[in-house]
C-alpha cells in the first residue's frame, strides 16, 4: 500500500490510494477479531482479566466479547472440556461463520493437563481445528494477548487466493471428532503414576502402588 | 544434645504403602457393635434404644465424630426419627455420599446429619454388598437429598427407591462406561480415547435435559396480536 503520486498532476497529494486487496481484506479481519469466550475453568479468569483496562484487549481490535458464535470470529476455549462438555464446544465452532479460528488457552484445552481421566477431553485439537495454542496454567494475559497477536499474525499471511483451502468446510463434518482414531489413541498412552491405572496394563484391581521414592523426605 | 545420641530414624515402612487402603482399613478404631459401645454424641445412645434391631455397630472416627452403622432396609425409618424426635432434631441433611472400600466389600452409604439448633453432627453409614445396590430414598424427608442420591447412583451405581428423578447428574445421560468412583473403574474409563471423543459427540444434549435444566427457558409463545391486546398504545 501507498499514496501514489497523481500521474495528472505533479503537484498536487493523490486523492485516492492503490494497495492489494489481501492486504486490505487481511487488515480488516485481524483488526476486528470478535473473540467468543469460551471459558470453563480459571483459564477465563485471566481471560477476563485482559479484557480488563489494565490489559485492554480492546486495543487490538477485540473491544466485543461476542457472546454469540454468530458474530464472532475468534473462539476462545480457556479451560478444561469434559467430555460432556464437547459437543456443545463442537456445536458453538460449527455455529461460527467463516473466517474463523480458535485459540485453545491453558494446558488442560491444549492437551488436558493434569487430567487425564475419564471425564476429560485430551486437548480441544481432537474436536475443533486449533490455529494457536497458549501454554500457561493459566496463562498470564500477556500470553493470552501475544497469542491473539499470532492469530493477527497467521491471517497477515493468509490470502484470498487459497481461500478454498484455508476456509472450505465439509458440512459433513460438522460434530464429528477433529482428529481421527490414531491420532487420538496416540494422545492415551502410558503416563506417569497411572500405569497401573490404564486400558494398557489389563486393569482389575486398583490397589494402592509402593513407589519408596515417593515416600523419602 | 548431640546428633550421635538421637536415636536413629525410623526407615519408612513400605509394607503399611503395599497393603493399600485394605491395611489402612484394619488399623482404623474397630467397630464396635455391643451397647457399651464408647461414643461421644448422646444420639447414639438413644439410637440404640430406640431401634436395637436396626444399628448394627458404632464406631468414634477422626477423634471426635460419632459414625453409627444401621441396617440398609430401615434407613428411612430411622433418619425420620432423627429428624423429627425432639431431643434428637437433625433437621440439616448436610450430604449423602459413598465409599467403595475395593477388593468386593460392601459399598457404604453415608448420611451427614447435622442439628442446626443442638449444633451436633452425626453420622449414619449403611453397608451395602455389590451384587444388592438398593436403599430407599431419603428425598422424601429432606428434599435435598434428590441431587445428592442422584451422585451416588452416577458415581458408584447403588439405586435409590421411589427416587422421583433416579438418573445420573454429572456424566452425561447414556455414559456407557459404568460408575467412575468404583475401585474396579479404570481412571481413564473403559473405552478408548477416540471411542469416548466418537460417543461424546454423538451425544444431543437436548434429548436428555429439558431447557430448563441446560440454561434455556421454557418455549413461549407469544404473538404480536396479544400484546395488542392489553391496550398498550406505542404497540
Amino acid at each position: 500500500m501507498g499514496l501514489e503520486n497523481n500521474p495528472l498532476s505533479t503537484s498536487e497529494p493523490s486523492p485516492f490510494l492503490t494497495t492489494k486487496l489481501d492486504f486490505v481484506v487481511n487488515w480488516a479481519r485481524r483488526n476486528s477479531l470478535w473473540p467468543m469466550p469460551f471459558g470453563t475453568a480459571c483459564c477465563a479468569i485471566e481471560m477476563m482479566a485482559s479484557a480488563a483496562s489494565n490489559y485492554d484487549l480492546a486495543r487490538f481490535g477485540m473491544e466485543r466479547m461476542s457472546f454469540s458464535p454468530r458474530q464472532a470470529d475468534v473462539l476462545i476455549c480457556a479451560g478444561r472440556v469434559p467430555y460432556k462438555l464437547a459437543p456443545v464446544l463442537r456445536r458453538i465452532w460449527d455455529q461460527m461463520m467463516q473466517p474463523k479460528w480458535c485459540v485453545s488457552m491453558g494446558a488442560c484445552a491444549s492437551s488436558g493437563g493434569v487430567f487425564d481421566a475419564y471425564s476429560m477431553v485430551q486437548g480441544i485439537d481432537t474436536i475443533v481445528p486449533v490455529d494457536v495454542y497458549i501454554p500457561g496454567c493459566p496463562p498470564r494475559p500477556e500470553a493470552l494477548i501475544y497469542g491473539l497477536m499470532m492469530v493477527q499474525e497467521k491471517i497477515r499471511g493468509e490470502s484470498l487466493a487459497n481461500h478454498q483451502d484455508l476456509r472450505a468446510e465439509d458440512p459433513l463434518a460438522a460434530g464429528r471428532p477433529h482428529a481421527d482414531d490414531e491420532e487420538v489413541a496416540d494422545l492415551s498412552g502410558p503416563f506417569g503414576n497411572s500405569t497401573h491405572q490404564n486400558r494398557m496394563s489389563g486393569l482389575v484391581e486398583t490397589a494402592a502402588v509402593a513407589r519408596p521414592g515417593d515416600r523419602l523426605p | 544434645m548431640s546428633a550421635a545420641s538421637e536415636p536413629p530414624a525410623a526407615a519408612p515402612d513400605f509394607d503399611l504403602v503395599s497393603l493399600g487402603p485394605s491395611g489402612q482399613r484394619d488399623a482404623r478404631a474397630p467397630r464396635a457393635t455391643g451397647s457399651e459401645a464408647p461414643h461421644l454424641n448422646p444420639s447414639v445412645a438413644a439410637l440404640r434404644e430406640r431401634f436395637p434391631g436396626a444399628v448394627l455397630g458404632n464406631r468414634v472416627a477422626a477423634g471426635d465424630e460419632d459414625v453409627v452403622y444401621v441396617d440398609s432396609s430401615r434407613i428411612v425409618e430411622v433418619l425420620r426419627w432423627l429428624r423429627e424426635d425432639p431431643d434428637q432434631h437433625y433437621d440439616h441433611l448436610a450430604d449423602v455420599t459413598a465409599v467403595d472400600y475395593g477388593g468386593g466389600r460392601p459399598i457404604e452409604v453415608v448420611y451427614q446429619l447435622w442439628s442446626i439448633p443442638r449444633r451436633a453432627a452425626l453420622r449414619l453409614k449403611c453397608e451395602l454388598s455389590l451384587d444388592a445396590l438398593e436403599i430407599d430414598s431419603a428425598t422424601a424427608i429432606w428434599e435435598g437429598a434428590n441431587w445428592l442420591e442422584r451422585e451416588v447412583y452416577d458415581m458408584y451405581g447403588v439405586e435409590f427407591r421411589s427416587h422421583p428423578d433416579m438418573r445420573r447428574i454429572l456424566m452425561p445421560d447414556g455414559y456407557a462406561e459404568g460408575h467412575p468412583l468404583r475401585k474396579d473403574f479404570p481412571l481413564r474409563g473403559r473405552f478408548s480415547r477416540a471411542e469416548q471423543t466418537r460417543r461424546s459427540l454423538t451425544r444431543n444434549p437436548e434429548d436428555h435435559y429439558a431447557p430448563g435444566e441446560i440454561g434455556g427457558r421454557e418455549p413461549q409463545l407469544v404473538s404480536p396480536r396479544d400484546e395488542d391486546a392489553d391496550g398498550d398504545p406505542e404497540r
